[in-house]
């Protein structure tokens, strides 16, 4: 494969000028992506890839290409070692794959930190809702509750079920935790059916649910979204620094949920271009239009406040870690 | 609600969203008719070009093309061993069989009438669920859901050869099928299982190349050493003639063809299963009508029930699969996942509203299948004859080409050369499988149903210890199992009483 491809890349790309502004007139540039068609990182990427071309200088084509497996860390293996740090080929990928580094999950050959960093399209808010005829209506209600609240989740390294572990081993939160829904829509519709009382996950995906009255928002994690003012955030109950350190740590990457990088070793000018041009995109009408109609919502976090995160994440303690690996399985 | 029945052909019928209904046909046709490159994904790919149309015609396009796909794919199953499309693997084993005696035309003509006449019933199961939607989903919870998935496993008692030794080899390679299905990381303990330290068998094994390689892999190979065309020695006039034959099968067989529709129905509505599991449970049901052991001994040698049965369930299923989407915004398939998102982007939330304020936009969901199906078979009729002829092309010049698309469709699943390297284990297994007289159907059935049956089982426990056991439709379907399983031995007994 390695080879193909390089042979493919030496005989479409001819290597850029590196004195005069680089432009991409009549190139194409290739966007790996490490799910495959139809989910929430394809879509993004998609839309991005019709609209990043008009801020690139020269308006290259942008095609995508689905490299699914391994939770992403196959796309994100590829982006590091194969990819050509030319411009020509970026990428996104799991936004947990900070966490499959720190915890050393097997397969894993890149260096986050090493990646060339564009920025994120989003953040995801993770918020816990329960139903709305349970008899608590806040977060502190939930706490006291005798009776053990049943949680639906689709597996671990998803948000579904890490966000509420961390609330019932770290705030010792009355939940029982019922993994294996295939998807988030299946919990929905256990709750809709009372086999479950409430789930978590972003708030973009609950939130019509919680217009329906079928579920109440009762607490969120870091990452913020407009709505969300008045919901206490679960790092604020930590009873230790270690639980709160914990705690950030899950939910770090959430505010760099639809990564994009290019691959180690790209020149400063051109991850500058991408920067720029990704930073015009996001706030693009256009784009923001197509967003809002398919219920998306884009955030835009900088490259250098991602590497910042990502620093924060890679750089704790052994023992901090060695705890978190204890509940977080890396997933999804 | 009778005026938004009329109301919602007619939004149909305006000629923006018939044409783009036309399109939509035109590319589902070439997506099922080749193998591996799924409706999901086509589905997936043509999403953008929805933002600027009206909600009838988005759905026109996309219902339009969805609806065709598992119609064409039964065409390249039948002509050629190869699974077109996931969904369409069951009607190989007797649609390709009689291809193979020289009857493509009459297995085309079964398997495009019971596909348009599944397509209607799921089509009015849809229009006639809507009242009823909500509590009807709403009965099946988890542990009915893991009885449904034992029913599904019981049906491995009709796919297997009878006798006790037919019986074994049948359950031990479900329980391979079972086995094979725990692969990649569960959703548990998130441990990685029987990965073989790659990253590729995490999200476990994948299931287009694993029945291309299981199905196709074997047809070729004995395509090659007979040395003949598909169609062997057969008199060359009798097999593009069938195509009436084929059809008034269907209607020999109306009951048949009623009952495996709405299996495929009840398969789609309930979310959670996925498509692959309704041909097959159609199929085991299709032999259960045999009557006599050599009845059910000419299943798998090209008994046209066989065809009629998978045929119909996989278009019925359809219909059956937008009612979750539609009323719970809770998708029944792959396919439905995405085509909710064209949901959002048309500004349409699923729920409540759908059956009420948008009653018309939902009906014309449901005419849109309807329509798109007549005129699908409508063209294929028109094609047949080229189709058929395609089974006296002689091997060695049919071979290469679908080798080529045989492995292409492979590789679209993950573009990754693993998709080709299981292709071959597959391919060598199903080989060695149909040399030794064993079953390749349980084993598919085990591995579509096995994720399913460990989830909700583990579910049904987590949540209710063991009080799910008492639960009514729970024991309902345990009984439909036990039957299911009896079945083939009571068939047999009758045989024998007959005979003494």
């Amino acid at each position: 494969m390695k080879w193909k491809l390089a042979l493919i890349g030496a005989l479409v790309v001819s290597p850029m000028a590196a004195s005069a502004q680089p432009t991409f007139a009549g190139k194409t540039v290739t966007l790996i992506v490490g799910y495959k068609p139809g989910g929430g990182y394809d879509t993004t990427a998609r839309m991005l890839a019709r609209h990043l071309p008009n801020h690139l200088p020269g308006k290259p084509t942008v095609i995508v290409q689905n490299m699914p497996g391994g939770n992403s860390i196959i796309a994100a293996n590829h982006l590091y070692m194969v990819a050509k740090p030319d411009g020509l080929t970026f990428g996104t990928f799991n936004r947990n794959l900070p966490i499959a580094q720190l915890t050393g999950v097997q397969g894993v050959k890149f260096d986050m930190q090493k990646f060339a960093w564009i920025g994120s399209a989003a953040n995801e808010a993770t918020i816990l809702a329960i139903r709305n005829d349970l008899p608590y209506k806040n977060f502190d209600e939930l706490r006291k509750a005798k009776q053990q609240v049943v949680i639906g989740s689709t597996g671990p390294g998803a948000n579904t079920h890490d966000f509420p572990l961390l609330l019932k081993e770290l705030l010792g939160v009355n939940i029982k935790l019922v993994s294996g829904y295939s998807s988030s829509a299946d919990i929905m519709l256990a709750i809709e059916r009372k086999e479950v009382d409430g789930r978590a996950g972003s708030y973009t995906s609950i939130k019509p649910f919680i217009d329906r009255k079928l579920v109440r928002p009762i607490v969120r994690a870091r990452s913020m979204e407009a709505g969300l003012e008045q919901l206490p955030i679960d790092e604020s109950f930590a009873p230790t620094p270690r639980a709160k350190a914990i705690m950030a740590l899950r939910s770090a990457p959430e505010v760099i949920a639809r990564p994009y990088v290019l691959p180690p070793g790209t020149s400063a000018e051109i991850v500058k271009i991408y920067r720029d041009a990704f930073a015009k995109a996001i706030k693009d009408p256009a784009l923001v239009a197509e967003a809002t109609k398919a219920q998306f919502d884009l955030d835009y976090t900088s490259g250098e406040e991602a590497v910042r995160i990502l620093k924060e994440v890679l750089s704790q303690p052994k023992d901090i870690v060695a705890e978190f690996s204890k509940y977080i399985k890396f997933g999804e | 609600m009778g005026e938004a029945f009329v109301q919602g052909l007619l939004l149909v019928l305006q000629w923006k969203p018939f044409a783009f209904m036309l399109l939509g046909i035109g590319i589902g046709f070439w997506v099922g008719l080749l193998p591996g490159i799924g409706g999901a994904t086509t589905l997936a790919l043509m999403l953008p070009f929805i933002y600027n149309m009206q909600p009838v015609e988005a759905f026109a396009f996309l219902l339009g093309m969805h609806s065709v796909v598992a119609t064409t794919g039964d065409v390249t199953s039948i002509l050629f061993g190869v699974p077109g499309e996931a969904t369409t693997a069951a009607i190989i084993l007797d649609g390709h069989a009689m291809a193979k005696k020289g009857e493509a035309g009459r297995a085309l003509g079964a398997a495009l009438a019971s596909s348009l006449v599944g397509a209607l019933i799921g089509a009015a199961a849809l229009a006639l669920a809507i009242p009823i939607v909500r509590p009807l989903v709403l009965t099946f919870g988890s542990p009915e859901l893991f009885m449904l998935a034992i029913v599904g496993l019981a049906f491995i008692a009709s796919l297997s050869a009878q006798g006790a030794r037919g019986m074994v080899r049948g359950f031990l390679a479900g329980g391979l099928g079972l086995f094979l299905a725990m692969v990649g990381q569960d959703p548990q303990a998130g441990v990685a299982r029987f990965t073989l330290d790659t990253l590729y068998l995490w999200q476990g094994l994948d299931l287009v190349p694993v029945l291309v390689g299981l199905f196709a892999i074997p047809e070729i190979i004995d395509l090659v050493v007979r040395g003949t065309s598909i169609a062997g020695n057969a008199p060359a006039g009798r097999i593009s003639q069938g195509a009436l034959e084929g059809v008034k099968d269907v209607f020999r067989n109306f009951w048949l063809t009623i009952r495996c529709s709405l299996i495929g129905t009840f398969i789609g509505i309930t979310p959670g299963l996925g498509g692959a599991v309704a041909q097959w449970m159609a199929y085991g049901h299709a032999t259960q009508s045999a009557r006599t052991p050599e009845e059910r001994k000419g299943f798998g040698q090209g008994d046209v029930r066989g065809v009629i049965g998978p045929g119909a369930a996989c278009n019925s299923k359809e219909g059956g699969a937008l009612i979750p989407t539609i009323a719970f915004g809770v998708p029944g398939s792959t396919s439905m996942a995405i085509l909710l998102g064209g949901f959002f982007l048309l500004g349409l939330v699923p729920g409540p509203d759908m059956l009420t304020k948008h009653l018309p936009v939902t009906f014309s969901m449901v005419w849109t299948i309807v329509l798109a199906n007549i005129i699908t078979v409508a063209a294929c009729f028109l094609l047949l004859n080229r189709l058929t002829a395609l089974t006296r092309v002689q091997g060695h010049l049919l071979v290469p080409v679908i080798l080529v698309l045989v492995f292409i469709g492979s590789y679209t699943s993950n573009t990754s050369y693993a998709d080709i390297v299981v292709t071959i284990v597959f391919g060598a297994v199903g080989y060695f499988m149909v040399v030794a007289g064993w079953p390749r159907s349980p084993l598919v059935l085990g591995l579509v149903l096995g994720k399913i049956a460990e989830n909700y089982l583990y579910i049904s426990v987590a949540r209710y210890d063991a009080a799910w056991l008492g639960r009514p439709v729970v024991v309902a379907l345990l009984i439909v199992a036990i039957g299911v399983i009896l079945f083939p031995i009571f068939q047999a007994w009758r045989a024998r009483q007959r005979h003494a």
